[in-house]
C-alpha cells in the first residue's frame, strides 16, 4: 500500500491526450519545457485516432495522426501518463499548481511489453470492445487497437476470469497482478486543458431506435466500419450480416434541438457524413446514400467543394428533419420526416440508418480545479475569459484552453486552437 | 524469474473475486463459440444460416461470428450472385 504520493515537477501540466493536447504539448516541448500529458484512457491520440479518413482531403486519419502521436511518445521532454485520473489542482500562487494525479494499474509493466499478443491469444474471455464501440469482440488481455500509443497491453480486470493463461504465456514475463495504483503529487507552472469533447448519446432519445433498432448506428460506429483497422470485413448490417444498400444519414441527431439538451450546432456533422457517404459510395458502389439534414454547413477551407463532389458522385440529399425511425421485421428501417421543400410528411425505407451524433461538452475539467474555479460557460464548455482577443485564456491566470473543451471544432480549428494554447502558457510561463 | 512471475495470479486470487457474471459470461460464449464452430464443420455458412443452426439470434451471431473471425478462427467464405451475403468457413491453420 502506497503511503506517500510520488512527487514530481514538470513545467506545464496538459490535460488530456487528444489531437490538441498532443499538439499543445509538442509545441511547449519543443521549446524547452517539461510537459506531463495525463490521459484517461489507454492510449493518447483522442477521437481522431479513431477516425477512418479526414475531411475535406480524404487522407487516412491514421496515417496522419500516428506520425504525431509517435512524435509526442517519444519526445525526451514528454511524458504520458495513460490510465490516469486527475483527483485535484490546485493553484497555491503564481506558476505554481499542484495536481494530484492517480494511475490506474495496467497489470502489465509498460517497459517490458513487446506487444506480441500472445497473452490476447491465451485469453479465453470476450466482451464487448470499446474502441471498436462494441460492433465486435476483444480479450481481457489486450492491445486497445493496432495503432494506440503506448502499444502495451493491459488486463481489463473488471471481466478477467484471474485464469493466469496471460501470464503464463507472456515471454517477457511483464504481466503483473500485484500492480496497484500509483499516487502522484505533481508541481507545475502552468496547465493547458484539452479534455476534447463528448458525443451525444442517441439512446436517450426513444424515436431514434437507437439499440432497439439493430441497424440504427452511430456515426463512429461507421467510422469504425470503414476504417482499414475495421471491426468486420467489409461493410455489414450488425443485425444480420447483410451487404447494406439504401443507407440513410440522420444530420443533426443531437444538435440544435434544445429538447435534447444541445441547442448549437455541431459544426462537425454536415461534414463527417459528406464524407462517409463518399468512402461508402466508394467501398459500396451500388449503394444508394440519403443524406437528411436542416441545413448544411460547409463552412471551412475546400468544404464547400466537397460539398459539391458528393452531390456530383450521386449522393442524395433530403432537407427533411427526421421525426421517428421504426424497425421492420426484416431488419430494415422506416424513417418518418418532414420534406421541408413540400411541408409534407413522408416516409421512406432504409436498410441502414447512421445517426450523425453531435459533440456535447465535457464537464469534467471543472470539478478538477479546487482552489480557483474553472467557469463553464452557458452551454457548459470551457469558458474563455476573451473569447475574441485570447480565445486560449481561462478564467483561471495560468490555466488555458486547448482544442473542443471550449466548443465543438473540427481538426484544424482544434490544432489552431493547441497553437494558441501553447503560446499563451509559453507567454505565461516567460512572464 | 518465470516461475516467480507465475506467482502473481494467484495473489491477486487471493484478494479479488471473480464475479458471478464474468464466469457466465465466459460459460457462454465458450457455448456460442462451439456451437458456430461446430456448425461451420458442415461447410460455409452465411450468418442468417448460422443462427438457424445454432438457435442464437442473426446480431449475436454476427457479433460472435466476428470476433472469432478477429482472432482467427472463421474465415470470410464468398458472397452470393447479389452481393449481399458472405459465407463464413472455418479457417484452416
Amino acid at each position: 500500500m502506497q503511503t506517500e504520493r510520488i512527487k514530481l515537477t514538470y513545467d506545464a501540466l496538459v490535460i488530456g491526450g487528444g489531437i490538441a493536447g498532443g499538439e499543445a504539448a509538442l509545441n511547449l516541448a519543443n521549446n524547452g519545457y517539461k510537459v506531463l500529458v495525463v490521459e484517461k484512457s489507454l492510449s493518447v491520440g483522442g477521437k481522431m485516432i479513431m477516425l477512418s479518413k479526414v475531411f475535406p482531403t480524404l487522407d487516412c486519419s491514421a496515417c496522419i495522426t500516428t506520425p504525431k502521436v509517435s512524435e509526442i511518445s517519444r519526445h525526451p521532454n514528454i511524458k504520458i501518463f495513460t490510465e490516469s485520473d486527475i483527483e485535484s489542482i490546485e493553484k497555491l500562487g503564481e506558476h505554481n499548481f499542484v495536481a494530484k494525479v492517480t494511475r490506474r494499474p495496467r497489470y502489465v509493466v509498460e517497459e517490458d511489453c513487446t506487444a506480441c499478443q500472445l497473452c490476447e491469444e491465451a485469453c479465453p474471455v470476450i466482451v464487448k470492445d470499446q474502441f471498436q464501440y462494441g460492433l465486435v469482440g476483444r480479450k481481457a488481455a489486450y492491445i486497445p487497437f493496432s495503432i494506440c500509443s503506448p502499444k502495451v497491453a493491459a488486463i481489463d480486470i473488471d471481466n478477467c476470469t484471474l485464469c493466469g493463461a496471460c501470464e503464463k504465456v507472456c515471454p517477457p514475463g511483464c504481466i503483473d497482478f500485484t500492480m496497484k495504483a500509483k499516487q502522484y503529487e505533481i508541481s507545475v507552472k502552468t496547465a493547458i486543458v484539452a479534455t476534447g469533447f463528448e458525443l451525444f448519446d442517441p439512446s436517450t432519445v426513444k424515436r431514434y431506435s437507437y439499440q432497439e433498432g439493430k441497424n440504427v448506428i452511430t456515426s463512429m460506429q461507421m467510422e469504425r466500419l470503414l476504417a482499414p483497422t475495421r471491426p468486420f470485413h467489409t461493410i455489414l448490417r450488425p443485425s444480420d450480416g447483410k451487404v447494406p444498400d439504401k443507407i440513410a444519414y440522420v444530420l443533426c441527431a443531437g444538435s440544435r434541438d434544445d429538447s435534447m439538451g444541445n441547442p448549437i450546432c455541431s459544426q462537425i456533422c454536415c461534414m463527417y457524413s459528406i464524407k462517409q457517404a463518399q468512402l461508402l459510395m466508394g467501398a459500396l458502389p451500388m449503394a444508394d446514400i440519403t443524406i437528411y439534414y436542416i441545413d448544411i454547413r460547409a463552412f471551412g477551407k475546400g468544404y464547400d467543394e466537397f460539398y459539391e463532389q458528393a452531390v456530383s458522385m450521386g449522393v442524395r440529399l433530403v432537407k427533411g428533419k427526421i421525426g421517428k425511425i421504426s424497425e421492420k421485421e426484416n431488419g430494415n428501417l422506416v424513417l418518418r420526416y418532414e420534406d421541408v421543400s413540400t411541408g409534407k410528411l413522408k416516409e421512406a425505407e432504409h436498410d441502414f440508418v447512421v445517426l450523425s451524433v453531435g459533440a456535447k461538452p465535457n464537464e469534467e475539467p471543472q470539478s478538477l480545479f479546487k482552489t480557483q474555479k474553472l467557469e463553464l460557460d452557458n452551454l457548459k464548455y470551457v469558458k474563455q475569459s476573451d473569447p475574441l482577443l485570447s480565445p486560449a485564456k481561462t478564467t483561471i491566470e495560468g490555466v488555458f484552453v486547448a482544442g473542443a473543451a471550449t466548443g465543438p471544432k473540427d481538426i484544424p480549428d482544434s490544432i489552431l486552437s493547441a497553437g494558441c494554447a501553447s503560446t499563451e502558457a509559453i507567454s505565461y510561463l516567460n512572464s | 524469474m518465470a516461475t516467480e512471475k507465475s506467482m502473481t495470479v494467484k495473489i491477486l486470487r487471493e484478494t479479488h473475486k471473480v464475479s458471478d457474471e464474468v464466469k457466465d459470461n465466459l460459460k457462454q460464449f465458450n457455448k456460442d463459440k462451439k456451437s458456430i464452430l461446430e456448425a461451420l464443420k458442415e461447410g460455409e455458412q452465411t450468418i442468417a444460416q448460422l443462427s438457424k443452426a445454432t438457435g442464437m439470434d442473426r446480431a449475436k451471431t454476427l457479433y460472435i461470428t466476428m470476433s472469432l473471425a478477429k482472432f482467427g478462427f472463421v474465415a470470410v467464405g464468398k458472397v452470393d450472385d447479389m452481393d449481399e451475403y458472405f459465407t463464413y468457413k472455418l479457417k484452416t491453420k
